[in-house]
């Protein structure tokens, strides 16, 4: 498929009339999470997906692009705003560093050091008080109290990381992408410089990760290190939501994102408050206790779903959506 | 000089300790190249069946043998079940062993913490805060006892994976799979069984942690932490690494806590688990050559 | 086909989001948005926090609830991350419609929840959250009701200007929110008492191994060891104080940990004689308490303690604001909250303006407790006391 697919272009205008439609601020603000996860999911995608220079560790960025905001505010009395510009920037030059140091890394290694970064930023931030504010975190007022502004800009955000995407993809650069991912030593002796492209790779990776931490300090009001390095809710989900959607699919990350999002925020709430509503409507006990058991669980039911989906869709939903509709079509054919 | 001492002697126990969740560790990767980033998970379950045991009354010392047999079988259960499987299928980035064990460490945590909820729960006995003075320098007893425990593990792994045929089948199995499999070794069978092992070994390290330490479903990650640090600074595979691997990371934590200050620990153990992968890959075993 | 699958979430999402949530509601209820940890690591709290709101809740409706109306308890789960708090509020806020909210367990939620909450003009009472930041920011429509973490220490002034000999200090604290903004203030307040400061560091909560930063306290032999810290870490830290045989005057702590009963079960005999601020006991002289502590524990078979005591203070301060308040709306309520001059179960609750802080409740004194024979004793101040202070600290070689 040379083109871009029509439902994608579908899809992204119905989220930019959205807001016009919707205006519950809870949906908005799920949504708002959803982008922002399109943007960390694509940009760890291009980088361990197409490249695969698996990152163990890309909160790391994310945090670094937040605090870039969070400090500017605190330290400069600037508005986080410009954070934001810089924050992809201050990522980006973390990664390359790191790159140039752990590029002759391979595999699994790799892939420790990147979580070892991650651990080791995050104990900075909460050593260097003075810089960081420690555990006490950043906390500055959003700019904007209606969240449609907010909605927009990681509409705008993620949209432009999945064309740049795209674009890099179906390039030349992404054949060289994929060729370093498929065989590292073969692509260098084929005259391709694997370590120049690692670094192009990295570095959008790491300059659009940056910006969506700079985009949540803005929009969060407060970060703190175990909230933007955390190891499990950014550098795990990252990597969760590129697999389930489907690593080296452009789109995957972007469904991924969907349901990661989706499904934490379903289960914490109680099926989003349906099952106390039918509770209360039919008066029955058992809804409210199924309620009770799923919110209590929700994680525990998460970490299954991720378990069953490796298990069954290893290539992440866009790429086994094949092997999904043959599943579902054929108890009809067997007819 | 009596805080130097001081600090010495409580990393080396401590190493001692995470020298045996390391052991674990190292075996599992050696022979099937993944990083089981729920190592420590396994050794929370461990710590709760000992928690269990404690409160009918069992001391800690005897849930080793219902412990570590225990951990063995679901280490089988989860690589037989879940980890082989994933092997046989073409996907695009080999991480996906890695990523299932993040799920299961993420299902292990959630289900201690369903059963147990998050309060913290702690195995009183006699012996807990037993000291023995050593020219001034305090040497905790259940610590030192765990290090011996770690140093007997340690001498019979290697002897194990030396000597008998099944140790030799893995060991073969982490040079080279296929040519394994060609030599007749039922290599998804070793690969159970390996994980079995690694699993039994972190259990061991739970229960001997557990009179010194408390229990909460989130003590896991931590651990995993450490123990892939201890991996890398002793070599994968490498028993005698895993030892000295483990004994360097808990020294270095109490010089760096005493010298730099307590907070930096962690950040001392990072720090030399970057060095290790940069200025000496292959860890203590390339100079070891076991 | 895979742009396809995605379209079908998008609509599915849509027609997610259009349906009504919220269960059948009588006119007559009066709605209030409660943000706790439910589940995560501080669930215990947020358990107690929340059977403290729902027993008061009970109380307060039986005797005929405010203004004819019933109060209606919406509790959302922060699971202990701001983020998930923000949303939660957000939630209580546009989809609940909640005139108002109280609850704040942990500073970091408390902060993201506060903001929200001034950001949509709803008026938040927070029961827990402890860092000074919250009430330090102008915001108008928060207001708290628990001292914050600068005031824990305040009770030791005094204590240890009564004992006297104090003049060294050794102070350990976890490298949280709480430990290090309180560390700021314990050294602050050191220096002000003329008591040097010899050893002041950080930990990650969490450690297995103390002996290190021990080994140097024990070396610089402070007259007292200040330590703020969580359960597990102050029952290590004791333990091992045990093991490395350090003696100061004395041992205080300045966190939860050490005036929860697990820290005494897993420290066992090293917790004796160790003080510990505290906000709430339940022999403090105020009415009620005593009351609350008893009814708690007949009805859920449980002990509960000052978190609690702020949830349940806090449901009676909500109450009486929306009976005093105009109407239910939020600036109405709000403005009620201002104007509340009542006493608690928890203390006596006036919010004030005091150095950077606004709509802050100032209790009157916090509390030292000491735990002597395996029981927690209030000692301090001497007119709250049950018992006297046993000072000073008696050598570990010399306890039976």
């Amino acid at each position: 498929m040379k083109k871009t697919p029509i439902t994608a272009i579908v899809v992204l205008a119905a989220l930019a009339l959205l807001p016009l439609a919707v205006r519950d601020n809870y949906f908005l603000h799920l949504l708002i999470l959803f982008l922002m996860w399109v943007v960390i999911g694509s940009s760890w995608n291009i980088f361990a997906g197409y490249t695969g220079q698996v990152s163990f560790g890309h909160a790391a960025f994310f945090g670094t692009g937040a605090y870039t905001a969070g400090m500017f505010v605190q330290h400069a009395g600037i508005s986080a705003w410009w954070g934001m510009a810089f924050g992809g920037l201050a990522a980006m030059l973390l990664g390359l560093p790191f790159g140039a140091i752990c590029f002759p890394l391979r595999g699994a290694y790799f892939a420790l050091a990147s979580l070892a970064l991650n651990l080791i930023l995050m104990h900075l931030a909460t050593i260097a008080e003075r810089f960081t504010g420690g555990m006490q975190g950043i906390m500055i007022m959003p700019t904007f109290v209606s969240k449609v502004p907010y909605y927009y800009i990681a509409l705008g955000m993620a949209a432009v990381t999945v064309v740049a995407i795209q674009v890099i993809v179906r390039s030349k650069w992404g054949y060289y992408f994929v060729s370093i991912r498929e065989d590292q030593d073969a692509a260098e002796s084929l005259g391709i410089n694997t370590n120049a492209y690692k670094n192009v790779s990295l570095g959008v990776s790491t300059f659009f990760t940056g910006t969506a931490g700079a985009l949540y300090m803005n929009y969060m009001g407060f970060i703190d290190p175990h909230v933007v390095f955390s190891l499990h809710d950014y550098s795990v989900m990252a990597i969760l939501v590129a697999i389930v959607g489907g690593v080296g699919t452009i789109y995957g990350p972007a469904v991924g994102a969907f349901i990661m999002v989706g499904l934490q925020e379903l289960f914490r709430s109680g099926f989003f408050g349906l099952f106390k509503y039918l509770g209360d409507r039919t008066g029955s006990e058992a809804f409210t206790q199924a309620m009770e058991v799923v919110q209590h669980a929700h994680v525990l039911v998460f970490g299954i779903l991720v378990v069953a989906v490796i298990l069954f869709l290893p290539n992440g939903i866009v790429g086994d959506w094949g092997k999904i509709r043959k599943g579902v079509s054929r108890p009809k054919s067997a007819a | 000089m009596a805080i130097f001492l001081q600090t010495l002697v409580a990393g080396l126990l401590k190493g001692g300790l995470y020298a045996l969740i390391g052991i674990g560790m190292t075996l599992i990767m050696g022979v099937m190249g993944i990083i089981n980033l729920a190592h420590g998970q396994m050794m929370m379950l461990a710590m709760y069946i000992t928690f269990v045991l404690s409160s009918m009354g069992v001391d800690p010392y005897f849930s080793l043998l219902v412990a570590m047999p225990a951990l063995f079988l679901l280490g089988v259960l989860i690589q037989k079940y879940l980890l082989n499987p994933l092997i046989k299928v073409e996907t695009i980035l080999p991480e996906n062993q890695v990523l299932m064990t993040v799920g299961i460490g993420m299902v292990l945590t959630e289900l201690a913490r369903f059963v147990f909820k998050s309060d913290y729960k702690y195995v009183t006995t006699s012996y807990s805060s037993s000291t023995f003075f050593l020219g001034g320098i305090s040497f905790n007893v259940p610590l030192t006892i765990a290090f011996v425990i770690a140093l007997v593990f340690t001498a019979a792994m290697f002897g194990f994976l030396i000597k008998t045929d099944l140790g030799r089948s893995i060991r073969a199995t982490a040079q080279d799979k296929d040519a394994a499999t060609l030599m007749g070794i039922n290599t998804a069978r070793i690969t159970a069984v390996t994980m079995g092992l690694g699993a039994a070994l972190v259990a061991a390290a739970g229960c001997l942690l557990a009179p010194v330490y408390y229990i909460f479903p989130d003590i896991g990650g931590p651990f995993t932490a450490k123990a892939f640090v201890i991996t890398i600074l002793g070599g994968l595979g490498s028993t005698v690494g895993a030892i000295l691997g483990g004994i360097t990371l808990g020294m270095a934590e109490s010089l760096g806590a005493t010298y730099l200050g307590m907070e930096y620990e962690d950040v001392v153990g990072l720090a030399i688990f970057v060095a290790v992968l940069l200025f000496l890959p292959g860890g203590f075993k390339r100079l070891t050559k076991i | 086909m895979k742009g396809f699958g995605k379209g079908l979430f998008a609509v599915a999402a849509i027609a997610l989001a259009l349906v009504p949530c919220g269960g059948a509601q009588a006119a007559e209820n009066v709605k209030v948005g409660i943000v706790l940890p439910l589940t995560g690591p501080q669930a215990k709290f947020g358990e107690i926090e929340k059977r403290s709101f729902e027993m008061a809740a009970e109380e307060i409706n039986a005797a005929g609830g405010v203004k004819g109306s019933r109060l209606e308890l919406l509790f959302e789960d922060d699971t202990g991350k701001p983020d998930v708090g923000r949303a939660a509020v957000e939630k209580l806020i546009s989809r609940d419609k909640v005139p108002v909210l109280t609850g704040g367990y942990s500073s970091a939620v408390t902060q993201a929840a506060t903001a929200v909450a001034q950001q949509f003009k709803v008026p938040f009472l927070v029961t827990t959250g402890s860092a000074d930041e919250i009430t330090e920011k102008g915001y108008d429509h928060v207001f708290r009701i628990n001292p914050t973490s600068s005031e824990y220490f305040d009770p030791f002034e005094s204590l240890i200007q009564k004992v006297g000999g104090i003049k060294t200090m050794a102070l350990l604290y976890e490298n949280t929110q709480f430990g290090q903004s309180s560390a700021k203030d314990v050294e602050g307040a050191a220096k002000r008492a003329g008591i040097d400061v010899t050893v002041k560091e950080g930990y990650q909560a969490g450690a297995i191994d103390f002996k290190p930063i021990l080994s140097k306290v024990k070396a610089k032999n402070p007259d007292i060891i200040y330590m703020i810290s969580y359960v597990m870490d102050a029952a290590l830290l004791m333990s091992q104080s045990k093991e490395l045989d350090i003696n100061p005057k004395m041992f205080a702590g300045g966190g939860a940990g050490f005036t929860l009963p697990e820290f005494q079960q897993k420290a066992g005999a090293a917790a004796e004689y160790v003080f510990s601020a505290t906000l709430w006991t339940e022999d403090v002289p105020y009415k009620g308490a005593k009351e609350y502590f008893d009814k708690f524990r007949k009805k859920y078979n449980a002990e509960t303690e000052y978190h609690g005591a702020e949830a349940y203070g806090s449901m009676y301060v909500v109450a009486d604001a929306l009976k005093r308040a105009k109407s239910f709306a939020s600036k109405d309520i709000r403005d009620a909250l201002a104007a509340t001059d009542m006493s608690t179960a928890f203390g006596p609750v006036k919010f004030i303006s005091y150095g950077k802080k606004t709509q802050q409740n100032k209790l009157p004194n916090t509390f030292v407790v000491q735990w002597q024979k395996g029981k927690m004793e209030t000692v301090w101040p001497e007119k709250a006391a049950k018992k006297k202070f046993i000072f000073p600290t008696p050598a570990w070689k010399d306890r039976k």
